[in-house]
């Protein structure tokens, strides 16, 4: 005990360090409840409207890019090994392989963003975007297709395709504005779950910048895992936005 | 606490007077940035009452305006944009800035470390952010609210809020989003401390009530305010892109936002109230001389309002379009909240029933609670049942309903809390006289305010109008009369209170002959809290064998009017 | 201390160091599950679809609760904090949907 009451790291207010790490510990676990209730708002947002507007969600999820989610996934999951090979190089006091997983997990966390990013543009391109740039793009489909041009091609181009020749109402018919639904909810779940990645990204950063000055000991390996606890779930956020956002339109029409 | 003794010895002699060091947190240290940057849990809860003094009096008197404005049936002094953006500031100061934070932020930064025998809370940066945070989202709130204000009412339902309104829906809707993380730091911190930073012998069954009740509000901060922060995240991207998933236009459906709006602030009126009974447990026990009658009861259901109060958020919006056998659904849960209460209600009045009682003024605010929470949790019941809702839903009934849980009971026991904390806090006792006289003032102008509007509720007058037919304009006038008079009553004890820092008589460690740890140091505390680690061998409440919680005999307690200090001064008045 | 403050957590013993190759065996079973989940969502699953992308979902955040959060450790007070996200979850989405279900057969 003598070690853990004396420590360097301990705080002033904590009466050894077993104490104080697990206080860290569940301090943490408890912001993560916050995040799952954050983004659970999220998703039951998603469900009423999924079990509303099945067809229009399996449609336009079809129209996303499938590839960079699947290697964004891979991407994430092998971060996240990373990061607990991080915790272990702390735990057994070895500096410069702590240092080198946390910037493996960094480096693995900005892929991510930049696939996603880049993911974001393509869909700009596209005008895969809710709100007038699509309507436009829908009309314009629309336009052509009734004078007998061939629109050019785009996710609004394709749903005009589907719909020509159908009224709002007909079996089969799907509503660009339910479409666009989906979009916003891709676009705000996408994107609050990238600032987390964002935030987790300089939450990793500040870890190189403490291990590089000697300011996480063996003893004070929890600093790690605390970080660790936020990345994980950061992942785990992603291993359901993945199916609900880019699965769920990937075996359309293979039935 | 020099004696701990290992068994509780009643007819020991009390414990000599701690000597009052000359180093207290007050005084260790001065200037603004010892107070701007301390980390000091004591501090910051100080830091807090100051500022919700302020959002108080701004919120007051934006009510003021309302009442006054109410005066006549077609609108004494506002116009009826003006009247709308009253309303709304009246509501998102009181609920965001007020009444959210009030309990928690101030006497549970203050007390529950000292009260589970701990230096500081577990996390004492955090805790500073908090406020800090708080203030930047006080500060957006308070912009929104000079820079034009907000019409859309504190409930900011879309569509009306995310297209229709021309004012300052963002910057109010970011302000609560801001001080929603300022409340679930200051929950996580309170949670934390309690799990993992009582002293020796300080079991959960020896926690006095009022940590019991914070932790119950602690976790409905955690578990709530997050849904919340993503709905008014949801809203703010919907007005400012045009677009967005409560978007009828689209597809969407606004009384979503109502579900995930209420899924916080339905339990939100729980952080409200909990922490109001966790103070009226400690004074009603104190000020009756008995142990608290049924402890585990108290306890629990603390626990049980935080967990049913999630269950019940759609009665909110019987009226709102939701679905038939939802409604019925709601209406049963919300019923159900009435039983963990009504336990609380029963145990108090049993502790009440042969105890030794004087009335002080904070057993005079606290016995003011139990009848006035007894009223708007009866109301409730009201508003509960569907027929009856349908009726009565957005009318001053519900006006007057809430407001009786919500100023009846939780302003009053924040006011029970400033009194009977405040020779702890400051280390002066402020005038007798006064206290009781503003306790009644307040009883007695808060009736007259709101028992009104019930009854022009029920006939029908709804809230938020700025006009009315002339039949009601008598219960309106009484309404304001009673204001102006609650308003005189807010008003004294920011006199005395602040004379007393000045004037007031000094404090004695354990004014009150209380219990708690609290009581066992001296008055104002030192920067620690502790000389040593206190051992707790009993439970919290023993005043039948007069024992505080390190098992030493309590002092004798204050004859009701007698003087309460050390020196035979005037009490201040 | 206070009696939960004692629990499963020490500084670094070797007891609480994750062994490599455990870990690694989750992150293959983790990444082949995704991968699992991807190609038989390509295959169209039709009315499956969605009970099974979230079962894969909810084992793959078991496993990474389990062991990479290490709640394996059976610090109560972590466990319980952990399910009680879980609970209210359980309770926003229940209550919600008992309103979107049935709202088609009769709104007030």
């Amino acid at each position: 005990m003598s070690a853990s009451t004396h420590s360097p790291v301990l705080k002033h207010h904590f009466d050894n360090l077993e104490q104080q790490h697990s206080a860290e510990r569940l301090g943490m676990w408890m912001f993560l409840v916050t995040e799952v209730l954050f983004f659970g708002g999220l998703f039951c947002a998603y469900t009423a409207y999924r079990i509303w507007f099945p067809h229009e969600f399996e449609f336009a999820s079809s129209k996303l890019i499938l590839w960079i989610a699947v290697l964004n996934t891979a991407l994430l999951i092998t971060s996240s090994l990373t990061m607990t090979f991080a915790i272990r190089a702390a735990q057994l006091g070895q500096k410069k392989s702590l240092i080198n997983y946390l910037v493996i997990t960094f480096l693995l966390g900005a892929a991510f963003l930049g696939f996603k990013a880049f993911e974001y543009y393509t869909d700009y391109q596209e005008k895969y975007v809710p709100g007038p740039i699509f309507q436009k793009a829908y009309a314009d489909a629309q336009h052509d297709l009734t004078h007998g041009h061939h629109p050019e091609h785009s996710p609004a181009a394709e749903l005009a395709e589907h719909n020509a020749g159908k009224q709002p109402g007909d079996a089969g018919y799907l509503s660009p504005q339910r479409v666009q639904l989906f979009l916003c909810l891709y676009y705000i779940m996408t994107g609050i779950h990238g600032i987390h990645i964002l935030v987790g990204l300089g939450c990793i950063a500040w870890l190189v910048l403490e291990a590089g000055l000697n300011r996480i000991p063996r003893e004070n390996y929890s600093t790690v895992e605390v970080v660790s606890l936020y990345w994980h779930l950061v992942d785990m956020i992603w291993l359901f936005l993945m199916p609900l956002l880019y699965l769920t339109g990937a075996g359309l029409g293979k039935h | 606490m020099s004696v701990i003794s290992a068994e509780p010895k009643a007819l020991g002699p009390v414990p000599p007077e701690p000597e009052t060091p000359a180093i207290n947190y007050l005084n260790n240290n001065y200037g603004i940035w010892s107070w701007l940057l301390t980390t000091d849990h004591k501090r910051i809860g100080i830091l807090y009452l100051l500022s919700l003094t302020v959002f108080f009096t701004v919120g007051g008197l934006a009510a003021g305006m309302v009442r006054l404005n109410l005066l006549s049936p077609s609108g004494a002094i506002l116009t009826e944009d003006q009247y709308n953006r009253m309303f709304t500031a009246h509501g998102v100061m009181m609920l965001f800035f007020f009444l959210i934070p009030s309990i928690p932020a101030v006497f549970g930064n203050f007390f529950i470390p000292i009260m589970i025998g701990a230096k500081d809370l577990a996390f004492p940066k955090l805790n500073l952010a908090s406020w800090y945070v708080f203030m930047l989202g006080a500060g957006f709130a308070i912009w929104a609210v000079l820079a034009g204000g907000i019409d859309t009412g504190w409930t900011l339902y879309p569509p009306y809020s995310s297209r229709y309104s021309h004012t300052n829906v963002v910057p109010g809707a970011m302000g609560a989003f801001i001080s929603g993380f300022s409340s679930i730091m200051t929950g996580l911190n309170i949670m934390v401390t309690i799990h993992k930073m009582r002293c020796p012998g300080m079991t959960w069954g020896r926690m006095p009530l009022f940590c019991w009740a914070l932790y119950a509000t602690s976790f409905i901060q955690l578990l709530g305010t997050p849904v919340v922060a993503i709905t008014l995240v949801l809203l703010m991207v919907e007005r400012t892109a045009g677009i967005g998933i409560f978007d009828p236009s689209i597809g969407g459906d606004p009384i979503l936002f109502q579900h995930l709006f209420w899924f916080y602030s339905h339990p939100a009126v729980y952080i409200m109230i909990i922490p109001g009974m966790g103070v009226v447990s400690e004074v009603l026990t104190c000020f009756s001389r008995k142990n608290i009658f049924g402890y585990k009861a108290v306890a629990w259901s603390s626990v049980g309002i935080g967990v049913v109060g999630f269950l019940v958020w759609s009665h909110h919006m019987f009226v709102a379009g939701i679905s038939y056998y939802s409604a019925l659904l709601f209406s049963l849960l919300t019923m159900f909240v009435a039983v963990p209460s009504a336990i609380k209600i029963f145990n108090w009045t049993a502790t009440l029933y042969r105890g030794s009682i004087t009335f002080q003024a904070p057993m005079l605010f606290t016995l003011a609670f139990l009848v006035l929470f007894t009223v708007g949790g009866v109301t409730g019941l009201f508003l509960a049942v569907l027929g009856t809702d349908i009726h009565l839903h957005d009318t001053y009934f519900v006006v007057a309903h809430f407001h009786f849980v919500m100023v009846g009971g939780m302003v009053l026991a924040y006011m029970a809390g400033v009194h009977y904390w405040w020779p702890k806090m400051t280390g002066r006792m402020y005038s007798d006289f006064w206290s009781k006289a503003s306790a009644v003032v307040i009883f007695v102008g808060f009736f007259l305010t709101f028992v009104p509007q019930f009854v022009v509720g029920y006939h029908g007058m709804p809230r938020r109008y700025p006009n009315y037919p002339a039949e009601f304009q008598i219960y309106n006038i009484l309404s304001t009369a009673g204001a102006s008079i609650l308003g005189l009553g807010y008003f004294m004890p920011s006199v005395y209170l602040t004379l007393s820092l000045f004037f007031g008589p000094k404090a004695t460690a354990n004014p009150w002959s209380a219990t708690g740890l609290e009581w066992s140091i001296p008055s104002p505390p030192t920067q620690f809290n502790f000389d040593h680690v206190p051992v707790v061998v009993c439970g919290p409440y023993e005043y039948s064998i007069g024992v505080d919680q390190l098992g030493r005999t309590l002092p004798e307690p204050p004859e009701d009017g007698a003087s309460l200090v050390k020196k035979e001064t005037d009490v201040v008045g | 201390m206070s009696d939960d403050s004692h629990g499963a957590d020490h500084a670094p013993t070797m007891h609480d160091i994750d062994k490599p190759s455990s870990l690694v065996v989750v992150f293959l079973i983790v990444i082949g599950l995704s991968a699992a989940n991807i190609g038989l969502s390509l295959t169209g699953l039709g009315k499956l679809a969605l009970p099974v992308q979230l079962a894969i979902g909810v084992v793959q955040a078991c496993l990474v609760a389990n062991y990479w959060m290490h709640l394996r450790r059976k610090d109560t007070v972590v466990t319980l904090t952990a399910l009680s996200s879980l609970f209210f979850m359980f309770i926003m989405f229940v209550l919600t949907l008992s309103d979107y279900l049935t709202r088609h057969y009769a709104a007030m």
